[in-house]
């Protein structure tokens, strides 16, 4: 029992980074249709921001929402030199720009920086644990879990209360309709790619001060986990993103503690099989949003 | 029957044979001129040239983003490596392989075959995974599909030592890692090979119903068309290829490590395929060309020979992959489907050697064949959607001999019922017979091949397919499948349509009003019993929709056809049907001529709410 318990700590402090990157690429999916498979190259850019800003002699305190805001600026940045070009093309031609801009910022990192991993201080403090009743509770998950909620809080306020939120929630729901009732794309594909942008800073916080590191692959893995976790809340769906965040988070850890121990160098692997066979079996991923195609 | 063979065996292997001569013919000047180094070049741009040639048969042909192809290269390289690899190297490496492969002993040949169909075996595998999530040009389920097998197999090739020695030395044929592959010879063969294949799998019936089903799934399916099946054959055949083009690279290298088949040559050979045109096999070679050319070039300008001081921001290492990135990302901006779009050699030959006067186009015959009898029985169709109910016990009848109109105002379910019995929505209850045969339940492929062909409320054609291949899927789609129901040929379909000056554009380029029509003789060719139409003259003033009316009498006549047509327009509707069924809310609220209809009371209340003279 507080093992299961342990592990379920374990895995929604996992899952909260997932959700928030997961509900990045939904919320782009929404509005454009794309499946942004250069997401993680926010986290790369956050992480080499975090590098030099500590270079800088920054603390983590500064560190942190400085690099939201990049994050966010990046991800408008993107928008506008690659994803602005391709809006309503099809399928294809969308998915393949996205992995251009993965591929060229990382070359781009390779060729102006380093292959090589540079290393930044981790901040001592968030790994210490408290015993409460045999389940040790590291300060990193308590941050992530209370950070996740508070920023999926501010987003749902925003998404409810806004101008900008509801027309987005419509985008999101029928995207032609959306364009159709006069919502204006350029503002809302613009603020979309803004506020994945700040939910993948969020999410760089904490993915960096565990990794305390930055390198031209370093948003990769992260963008993985992000796309899984969306596919696996249905794409587009919203809710479907954050709980499929925090479904492969727990998958992740369950996965890592029943393994044998030759395998778990394979835990990605497996995870990845899992979901490719997800796929296989509910191809409208484990969250189902109806959306008939019209016909 | 000569001229299909001329176009699409004769002529497609003589434009292969030319495009191959003339990348020997660089190859080998290249080698002549250039430096010690050039070699080497010429011989990887030629085992690229065929991976590349094997991607784009899946690709190319069916409009999935597939990056798992490397995955298969990996397989086949690691398998062709444990094979091929001398018993004493083996032992040396890797000892404790499982399954006593350290003593076997194959030929390079034989190790490359085999290791392919492993690679085809694993295809299957995932082929099947693909059907299942319902792969289609630019769906993410299943490139995220190929992803996986690109990690899972990048994973297992690092962690299973025994097999595979792990991913920091790698196999190796020879202590020294000197290059094993003598001479070209089998690179040329299987390049002369793979360009065949390619070249000819497009214009196979396969290729083609798979490209019908990448220009537009749904219409596909509606046509009788079954994706997954060809998709299926478009993979192995790809996976075949670029295996062979994988154990060429791993011999040629005379080493394989995890690296070799994983992202980097993955990002390089669909940068190869993209910028030279996805759907071309021509373009495909040149996107090899030219990129194995930038490559070399960003390189050479990146290397220690150039030495430009005020450019050295630039000229560093990683330009390539810049390059490669760029290229990528430039392209899908600005020129997504590539330097050469689906242009192939033999085309450009066909229209040069005979260009076939419209006058003189063959006057075609009309089907020959009695009319056969059927009726379409749909009895009490119910379907909720979440929990509204868009048809409430719809029945509806219509014989080979009538036109049959369906209105009602906006959301009554008209569309709903066609897409019920063309088996795209499935229904709660109810019945759908054709002459007695339960269709519902079928998938729409299947639907198509009994005699149910529909079209589409916001036209789907297949845009970057010809005028001509357009029906010409249509036909092929169903052949075989019609028992004696007779063909209308394709020729015929072009005249009665009027498309025949424009049966070599592009059906995406064509004008609304042609595009209509196209869809409808598209509609015609697969020999339907039943056309069912979708508002087809929505959108169109008075005058088209008057001609529309002719146009559809006319080849409804000429296939024997009965109709079912969804319109809003009443004038157009009384023009053509012979019974009208009113449908409100779900439900079928009237029947009758026309005329009876216009005065039904029950009718002017639900759906026109007054007199039913409207003009325009």
């Amino acid at each position: 029992m507080t093992e299961l318990l342990q592990q379920v700590v374990d895995g929604l402090g996992r899952g909260g980074i997932y959700a928030l990157i997961a509900l990045g690429i939904a919320v782009i999916f929404g509005v454009m249709h794309l499946v942004n498979f250069a997401h993680g190259e926010l986290i790369t850019v956050s992480a080499y921001a975090a590098y030099g800003l500590f270079a800088a002699g920054w603390d983590w305190w500064l560190v942190a929402p400085a690099v939201v805001v990049i994050a966010g600026v990046t991800s408008v940045v993107i928008e506008f030199v690659a994803f602005r070009w391709v809006r309503g093309a099809p399928d294809f031609t969308m998915l393949m720009t996205s992995f251009g801009v993965h591929f060229l910022v990382q070359a781009g990192f390779v060729m102006y920086v380093s292959a090589n991993f540079r290393q930044f201080p981790r901040p001592g403090w968030i790994f210490e644990t408290w015993k409460v009743g045999g389940v040790s509770l590291e300060v990193y998950d308590l941050l992530v879990i209370l950070f996740t909620l508070l920023t999926l809080g501010a987003t749902y306020w925003v998404l409810q209360n806004t101008m900008f939120g509801t027309s987005l929630r419509a985008a999101a729901e029928d995207f032609d309709a959306a364009r159709l009732m006069g919502i204006r794309s350029d503002r809302i594909i613009r603020g979309a790619f803004a506020l994945s942008g700040l939910l993948a800073g969020v999410a760089a916080v904490f993915w960096l001060m565990r990794s305390g590191q930055a390198g031209p692959t370093a948003g990769l893995s992260p963008m993985l986990k992000g796309v899984l976790a969306a596919l696996i809340g249905g794409l587009g769906s919203l809710t479907g993103a954050v709980l499929g965040g925090v479904v492969l988070g727990l998958a992740e850890v369950l996965l890592i503690s029943h393994l044998p121990a030759g395998l778990v160098g394979l835990t990605d692997g497996i995870v990845f099989l899992l979901i490719a066979l997800l796929f296989v079996f509910r191809p409208q991923g484990l969250i189902t949003v109806r959306r008939a195609e019209r016909v | 029957m000569h001229i299909g063979v001329a176009r699409r065996v004769v002529l497609p292997v003589a434009g292969s044979l030319i495009t191959y001569l003339l990348l020997l013919v660089g190859g080998v000047a290249y080698t002549a001129i250039g430096n010690s180094s050039s070699d080497g070049l010429v011989t990887q741009m030629l085992i690229n040239a065929i991976v590349v040639l094997g991607i784009q048969i899946y690709i190319g042909n069916t409009g999935v983003l597939s990056f798992g192809h490397m995955g298969f290269g990996a397989i086949a390289g690691y398998a062709f490596a444990v094979c091929a690899i001398s018993p004493d190297r083996k032992a040396v490496q890797i000892p404790d392989a499982p399954f006593g492969l350290t003593e076997v002993d194959l030929t390079p040949l034989q190790s490359s075959l085999i290791a392919s169909l492993i690679a085809v075996v694993v295809a299957v595998v995932i082929g099947l995974g693909l059907a299942r999530s319902g792969a289609r040009s630019g769906a993410v389920a299943a490139t995220v599909i190929t992803l996986a097998l690109l990690f899972v197999v990048h994973e297992v090739a690092k962690n299973w030592i025994d097999l595979t020695r792990g991913g920091k030395t790698g196999l190796s044929f020879s202590p020294l890692g000197k290059v094993t592959l003598q001479g070209r010879g089998w690179i040329y063969l299987a390049l002369l090979l793979a360009l065949l294949a390619a070249r000819l799998f497009k214009e196979t019936r396969f290729g083609r119903l798979a490209q019908a089903a990448r220009e537009d799934d749904l219409a596909a399916r509606s046509m009788g068309i079954h994706p997954a099946l060809q998709q299926m054959i478009a993979l192995l055949l790809s996976v075949f290829v670029v295996s062979i083009g994988a154990t060429l690279r791993v011999f040629e290298l005379g080493s394989i490590n995890p690296r070799l088949f994983f992202f980097k040559y993955t990002l390089l050979t669909l940068t190869m395929l993209i910028v030279g045109g996805r759907n071309s096999v021509a373009g495909s070679l040149v996107g090899v060309v030219v990129i194995s050319a930038g490559s070399e070039i960003t390189r050479y300008l990146a290397g220690p020979s150039v030495d430009l001081p005020a450019l050295d921001w630039i000229l560093r290492n990683g330009l390539t992959d810049v390059f490669l990135g760029g290229s990528m990302l430039g392209f899908m901006i600005f020129r997504p489907a590539g330097l050469l779009g689906d242009w192939e050699l033999d085309h450009w030959l066909a229209g040069r050697l005979a260009k076939t006067p419209v006058s003189q186009l063959p006057a075609g015959h009309p089907v020959d064949g009695h009319r056969s009898e059927g009726e379409l029985h749909v009895t009490g169709v119910v379907v909720d959607f979440g929990g509204f109910r868009a048809l409430e016990g719809a029945s509806l009848t219509a014989a080979t001999d009538e036109v049959v109109g369906l209105i009602g105002p906006n959301g009554a379910g008209k569309t709903t019922l066609l897409n019920v019995i063309t088996g795209l929505v499935p229904a709660g209850g109810g019945s759908v017979l054709l002459d007695g045969d339960a269709l519902d339940g079928r998938p729409s492929y299947l639907v198509a091949r009994a005699g149910i062909v529909r079209t589409f409320q916001n036209l789907r054609l297949f845009p970057a397919l010809s005028v001509e291949e357009n029906i010409a899927v249509a036909r092929l789609a169903v052949a075989g499948h019609l028992a004696d129901r007779p063909q209308p040929e394709v020729e015929l379909l072009l005249r009665v349509s009027g498309l025949g000056e424009l049966r070599h554009r592009r059906a995406g380029e064509l004008d609304y009003g042609n595009a209509r029509r196209l869809e409808l003789a598209r509609a015609a060719a697969a020999a339907p019993r039943f056309l069912l139409l979708d508002e087809p003259t929505s959108g169109m003033g008075d005058r088209e929709s008057a001609e529309m009316v002719h146009r559809i009498r006319e080849l409804a006549e000429l296939v024997r056809a009965g109709v079912v047509v969804v319109d809003h327009d009443l004038n157009f509707i009384t023009g053509i049907c012979d019974r009208v069924y009113v449908l409100d809310q779900g439900k079928v609220i009237a029947v009758g001529t026309p005329d009876e209809i216009s005065e039904d009371p029950v009718v002017q209340a639900a759906y026109l709410g007054g007199p039913v003279n409207r003009s325009n």
